[in-house]
């Protein structure tokens, strides 16, 4: 196995693992949006422009939920293209190797069919790979836009938590649990990207 | 590697193997092809590392688009790892190989090699005028195993059966029996499971007109080395690891 397929299968594996941990804080981020609401309805009047803000967070957390289960579905399919790959490389230089130790015998050009072919396949999987690569970096960016807006949404909590009498502190620790949350969804979504952005297609 | 013609008549059998350009730490393998007008028979083809050398020596011999057939005795890795590179070549081709293994064989890649279950009690394969029978034997050494044998070149392909370790130069047919029992006798002792099974088996192919038993590792048996071999498998004690 050379070193770039080695890259590509730690690559598409990292994707999966890193997306898993986004979804435990895209989980985690629901939770808080539900504990934000309750304290928000005990708080009446004081919390009243919390309310809305919890709304957002849920759906929030909602959306990216429903990306990620899609986008590791679409990894898995990444991880089915690379196999794929691997096996059509190495078949493609299998064949070269015995078209070329069979120099000299009866039926050797027999063997071009073959050898065309599999070039054909392998190129066929590579394309198709940088091509695969592309659109999930481009998933992924809605799954960065949703963090983006996640830490948007903590900073106005915070403003709105401020003018929550009693409740300063509870709803200021939902505002700091949603922050952490984006923080990691965005530098777990940045790693995916980094690692995947050397195979885009050009 | 080494291509041995071991019988010519309306049809061909050639043994391929003592390949010098395998890696040292993978065991020698004989092949073995059956060749007839139009068509080609890879009877335990090999293991991947050794597709590269096996294709190019069976094209001295067919076409690719004539490698119609693949047969796997078992499905040790040995015989048979080779099938994915196999499948990605042949463009019209069947694998006969032992029924209770195909989900274990498609493991290797048989997308589009069509996968011919054998089952349990045998059957043939027929490669234009050619009937080879598909002699069961099993536990010998694997679960599900069979043997070819061709009644009109009178050649038994037995597999793991007969098997010794040579040296790369060692030659293609046994001369000197006593002295090639004493490298056979560790395998076959630690190999092979069940004395019942090797008494079983060996009723049925003292019963079959044999010039040639040809196992998939070392060296042919030939004429009178055929039966030498029988009676010394009969008398040994098996399945010595428990």
């Amino acid at each position: 196995m050379t070193n770039q397929t080695k890259s590509q299968f730690i690559a598409v594996a990292s994707i999966t693992s890193e997306l898993s941990a986004v979804m435990v804080v895209a989980k985690e981020i629901s939770l808080a949006a539900a504990n934000a609401k309750a304290i928000a309805f005990r708080a009446g009047d004081k919390a009243k422009g919390f309310q809305p803000i919890t709304d957002f967070i849920n759906e929030l957390a909602k959306e990216t939920i429903e990306l990620v289960t899609n986008i590791n579905i679409y990894a898995l399919v990444l991880y089915r293209l690379t196999v794929d790959e691997y096996q059509k490389t190495a078949a493609y230089n299998k064949f070269e190797l015995a078209a070329k130790m069979a120099e000299g015998a009866v039926y050797a050009k027999s063997m071009q069919e073959p050898v065309d072919h599999a070039r054909l396949s392998m190129q066929d999987c590579q394309r198709q790979f940088k091509r695969d690569v592309s659109q999930l970096l481009g998933q992924l960016e809605a799954v960065m836009h949703h963090a983006r807006a996640a830490r948007v949404i903590a900073a106005n909590s915070r403003i709105e938590a401020s003018q929550a009498g009693e409740y300063l502190q509870s709803l200021q620790a939902v505002a700091e649990s949603v922050d952490k949350a984006a923080h990691t969804i965005h530098d777990n979504v940045q790693r995916c990207r980094i690692a995947l952005s050397i195979y885009r297609n050009s | 590697m080494k291509m041995t013609k071991i019988y010519e008549g309306s049809h061909q059998w050639i043994m391929f193997g003592r390949d010098e350009g395998k890696p040292d730490n993978i065991i020698d393998t004989n092949q073995y092809v059956v060749r007839t007008p139009n068509r080609c028979l890879l009877l335990d083809p090999g293991g991947a590392e050794l597709f590269a050398p096996m294709m190019a020596a069976v094209l001295h011999h067919a076409p690719v688009d004539q490698i119609t057939d693949l047969f796997a005795s078992h499905q040790d890795p040995d015989v048979i790892s080779s099938l994915g590179l196999w499948d990605q070549a042949l463009t019209n081709a069947k694998l006969h190989a032992p029924a209770i293994w195909e989900g274990f064989l498609r493991h290797y890649s048989c997308e589009s090699i069509e996968y011919v279950p054998i089952p349990d009690n045998g059957g043939t394969i027929k490669l234009e005028s050619v009937e080879l029978q598909l002699i069961p034997a099993h536990y010998l050494h694997s679960p599900g195993n069979f043997h070819v044998y061709d009644p009109q070149a009178k050649i038994l392909m037995t597999g793991d059966v007969g098997a010794a370790f040579e040296a790369p130069d060692a030659p293609v047919f046994v001369d000197n029996f006593a002295a090639h029992v004493e490298k056979m006798r560790h395998w076959h002792q630690r190999m092979m499971p069940s004395n019942q099974a090797k008494r079983v088996w060996i009723e049925r192919v003292r019963n079959m007109d044999i010039d040639i038993l040809a196992p998939q590792h070392g060296r042919m048996f030939k004429g009178d080395d055929v039966k030498r071999f029988l009676d010394w498998f009969d008398a040994l004690q098996v399945g010595i690891a428990v």
